[in-house]
């Protein structure tokens, strides 16, 4: 029981300096989504997640304790590793949740083409002189 | 599985559609019902073959409205289609086949069309087979008939490789549908209303034929093949090259299980 205990203690910590590193990179992220919002860059709805991450990279710089306890629930010894476990899982979640979006949106995209194509019919050669300009993704 | 009995009757109308002349009985019954009939033509960049395609339309389906769906052509599809007399819808931008077809299932269901049939805009369909599709599904055979180049003795003549191919979709799409389909890939093709509005909710965008079969048959649309005869393609050529059709196999794996997971789509009054 012992020898168990002992291995889900934390270990290796962050050191000072990466801490203040992480500080100012979660403060650099924060202003930089704040100023992607500001210039209408960003919608704001998708720029809450970003923002709660920035602040969730803060509070792990700010207070160790928080990776501590997050590496022993996720059992590893080392809290570094913790920390990029976390990071990979919800950049994981992130782009999927992306995927979604865009699949989402791709639909909508058909069928704006098609309502657009069907009007097309009653306005005959009109278009043609307009395509090329027209950018092709 | 399709009864031979029921392929043998559709074949024997054929003499009576083809000949054009419109003098015997079956005809005039066809044609006395004013099945309100749409015939669609998906075209991308076919400003070669698509004043061909309309001509023969007209010769062969003359009752019938023909609409061409530009899918975003660069050429002069669209405007070479309609000095032909077709309509033309004219997407924004390409969209792929899926779109192209749905674009017509949406245009037929809001223009009251009973009964919608797609001529390939290549060529490689003659519409005197498709009027016995067509035929088909007027008569209530069928909600959905596809001619296929290899159900019957069809003297089209494919490479080994794409004969193989084309077997092995036919395997896949069989097994998934537990129905047998001989040419998965067709896209000459008839149906009804039904058809069309299970269609125009959703469609396939990635690989509209086949996958189509298995969400009609899911949908528990009666659906047919006929055997047809096609033509070799005149302008272009096909992409297909094995690192191509090793890709396309692995998609229709995985586009197939995924439609057998998806819940059955029915309308709101309980059918298809």
């Amino acid at each position: 029981m012992r020898v168990l205990l002992a291995t889900t203690e934390p270990v290796v910590r962050l050191t000072p300096q990466a801490r203040i590193i992480a500080a100012v990179l979660a403060l650099a992220f924060m202003l930089l989504i704040l100023d992607l919002i500001r210039r209408d860059r960003l919608l704001e709805r998708y720029s809450i997640v970003w923002f709660l991450l920035g602040l969730a990279m803060l509070a792990g710089a700010a207070f160790p304790i928080l990776l501590e306890l997050l590496a022993r629930a996720l059992g590893v010894r080392d809290v570094t590793i913790a920390l990029f476990s976390a990071v990979l899982l919800l950049l994981l979640g992130l782009a999927l949740n992306f995927s979604v979006i865009a699949s989402r949106q791709a639909r909508q995209i058909t069928r704006l083409a098609q309502q657009s194509a069907i009007e097309t019919i009653e306005q005959p050669g009109e278009l043609e002189s307009t395509r090329p300009e027209i950018d092709r993704g | 599985m399709a009864p031979p009995a029921a392929l043998g009757a559709v074949s024997h109308t054929r003499g009576t559609l083809d000949d054009g002349g419109g003098t015997t009985s079956r005809d005039r019954i066809v044609h006395n019902r004013a099945v309100k009939t749409l015939v669609f033509i998906p075209a991308w960049n076919e400003e070669h073959s698509i004043e061909a395609v309309i001509a023969d339309a007209r010769e062969h389906l003359p009752r019938t409205d023909l609409l061409v769906i530009d899918d975003g052509s660069t050429d002069r599809t669209a405007a070479r289609a309609r000095r032909a007399g077709a309509m033309v819808a004219s997407l924004p931008f390409n969209q792929g086949v899926g779109a192209a077809h749905q674009t017509g299932y949406i245009f037929a269901l809001a223009h009251g069309y009973e009964v919608c049939g797609q001529l390939d805009g290549d060529g490689q369909h003659p519409a005197s087979e498709l009027a016995r599709l067509l035929a088909a599904v007027e008569s209530g055979e069928a909600d959905l008939v596809v001619g296929s180049r290899f159900a019957g003795d069809s003297d089209y003549r494919a490479s080994r490789a794409r004969r193989g191919g084309q077997r092995l979709f036919s395997m896949l799409v069989s097994s998934a549908t537990g129905q047998s389909f001989t040419d998965t890939t067709s896209g000459m093709r008839a149906l009804n209303h039904r058809t069309m509005g299970q269609f125009a909710r959703r469609y396939s965008s990635e690989f509209a034929e086949v996958e189509s079969l298995q969400q009609a048959v899911r949908a528990g649309l009666t659906v047919r093949e006929l055997p047809v005869e096609m033509l070799p393609r005149t302008e272009g050529h096909s992409f297909i090259t094995p690192l191509v059709s090793a890709f396309y196999i692995f998609k229709t794996l995985v586009v197939l299980l995924v439609g057998q997971l998806r819940p059955r789509t029915t309308g709101p009054d309980g059918r298809p």
